[in-house]
């Protein structure tokens, strides 16, 4: 159960990113409602699967204060589309839940918006934009927006291919030790 | 290494550029300037334009550095913390940057402040950058169209490492969680942007002023990266977003064009499309 609960808390955070992603974009509620309602079926304590439908406000099972946010947002109606496993009331396979959820796409005054979250072990693990229009300039807007990146989606860098090192602040003494005093000293 | 005096050169995975690059201590950090060290020039002549305009930009660190730092009893912005001279007495450069930063804060709802919790003139969080670009202004004033600026981490560039061709600087970003390690690179200058800005804490754990926010302990993050067309502005936004969490990230990544690369407190990324496949698109 407690797992569970872990789950479901992830899931609520995941509703949460999504809220906040479209939020920040200035999507309106109404529309940010239709995708979170896909992780509102998961957060039910009777209803464990993706596709589950409908009754997100019956849920009596004692859900995290993280829950109730993220379902308190949705609009009642699953639109949520999802491939991938379902997670199950066994603890083994909750434990292993996971999978690719889709939200509705959605017209928006930005275009047409929809988000995927990938949960692994219950830990979302990629958030991407499944389908942005750019035929207005303010679409690149939700496009320009930081999303989670996983380290091997950026360029692997080695100092021997930079020009110059950014990063915080050093203090003389660290940059002794640094790699742009390595990079200095061979450009000298 | 290799070296090649064709122009136009190839992308990331072409021969290196050559580089030449002089440092020297200013505001309690090291600055350096680098710049194309194109063959077939005279290396001596090239030796001294660089050390001359190195010398320019040092003459202007050091003259804001005695104006603005609080660790100089002597300095201007010491005088106003004692509060033996008001703001309104103060230097035209000092209430500049002063309106300037105070814009910032605005701007940033908050975010950026340009006055400590006690009250005290603070503008330590700006002033590198404003050196930055002063010091860009001086070196294009100069003649030069290929340089970067590194001042102890935070990168000005103009130009090309490879002079005539549109190859843009590549400028790496250290982990902050291994500072020998680099987490990636972003090009800068052609086809990019021109200034990087990189805000954080190398303690784990350690959080800086948040403004008041809640939660921004546990969701803030450890070092925020941005990149954008002007150092003031990378700088700001940088020091913001670390200081106003993910607020401030959306707010900034919707007002400003930018590029950011955020390390979250529990080693997660968060970035914008330029920091997806930087290799990719230049290859």
């Amino acid at each position: 159960m407690r797992l569970r609960a872990g789950i479901s808390a992830a899931l609520a955070s995941a509703a949460i990113l999504v809220v906040g992603w479209q939020a920040g974009a200035h999507v309106s509620e109404s529309n940010a409602s239709a995708v979170t309602t896909s992780f509102a079926g998961n957060t039910g304590g009777t209803n464990t699967g993706p596709t589950a439908n409908g009754t997100t406000g019956s849920s009596a099972s004692g859900s995290s204060p993280g829950t109730g946010a993220g379902s308190s947002t949705g609009s009642g109606s699953s639109s949520g589309s999802s491939t991938g496993s379902s997670s199950s009331s066994s603890l083994g396979a909750s434990a292993k839940a996971g999978g690719t959820y889709a939200g509705t796409a959605m017209e928006t005054r930005f275009g047409t918006v929809q988000v995927q979250v990938t949960i692994k072990a219950g830990v979302i693990t990629d958030v991407t934009a499944l389908h942005l229009t750019d035929n207005e300039q303010r679409s690149v807007q939700i496009s320009a927006r930081a999303a989670p990146l996983l380290r091997s989606e950026v360029l692997s860098a080695q100092s021997a291919n930079v020009q110059t090192i950014g990063g915080a602040t050093v203090t003389s003494e660290a940059y002794l030790t640094s790699l742009q005093a390595a990079l200095d000293a061979a450009h000298f | 290494m290799q070296h090649t005096s064709k122009p136009g050169g190839p992308g990331l995975g072409g021969s290196e550029p050559r580089l030449r690059s002089r440092t020297f201590p200013s505001m309690g950090t090291v600055v350096s300037l680098a710049v194309p060290a194109a063959p077939g020039t005279a290396p001596q002549a090239e030796v001294e334009e660089l050390e001359a305009a190195t010398a320019v930009v040092e003459q202007l660190f050091n003259g804001l550095d005695r104006a603005f730092s609080l660790y100089r009893p002597d300095s201007e912005a010491s005088a106003m913390a004692r509060g033996e001279l008001a703001l309104a007495d103060a230097s035209a450069g000092m209430r500049r940057l002063y309106v300037e930063a105070s814009e910032w804060r605005t701007l940033t709802d908050g975010a950026f402040t340009a006055e400590r919790p006690d009250g005290v003139v603070d503008l330590a969080g700006i002033v590198k950058a404003h050196a930055l670009r002063e010091a860009g202004t001086s070196l294009l004033a100069l003649g030069l169209k290929d340089w970067c600026l590194n001042a102890g981490g935070d990168v000005l560039v103009v130009g090309s490492p490879i002079p005539g061709s549109a190859r843009p600087w590549l400028a790496g970003i250290v982990d902050p969680a291994d500072r020998t390690a680099l987490l990636t690179a972003l090009p800068l200058g052609n086809a990019g942007k021109h200034a990087l800005a990189t805000s954080g804490t190398s303690e784990r754990g350690h959080h800086i002023w948040s403004a008041g926010l809640q939660g921004v302990r546990d969701e803030g993050f450890r070092q925020v990266s941005v990149a954008a067309d002007g150092i003031i502005t990378a700088d700001v936004l940088a020091t913001a977003i670390m200081a106003g969490g993910a607020r401030t990230l959306a707010l900034a990544t919707s007002q400003w064009d930018v590029e950011v690369l955020a390390v979250k407190n529990d080693g997660g990324l968060l970035a914008t499309p330029g920091f997806r496949n930087v290799g990719a698109r230049n290859s």
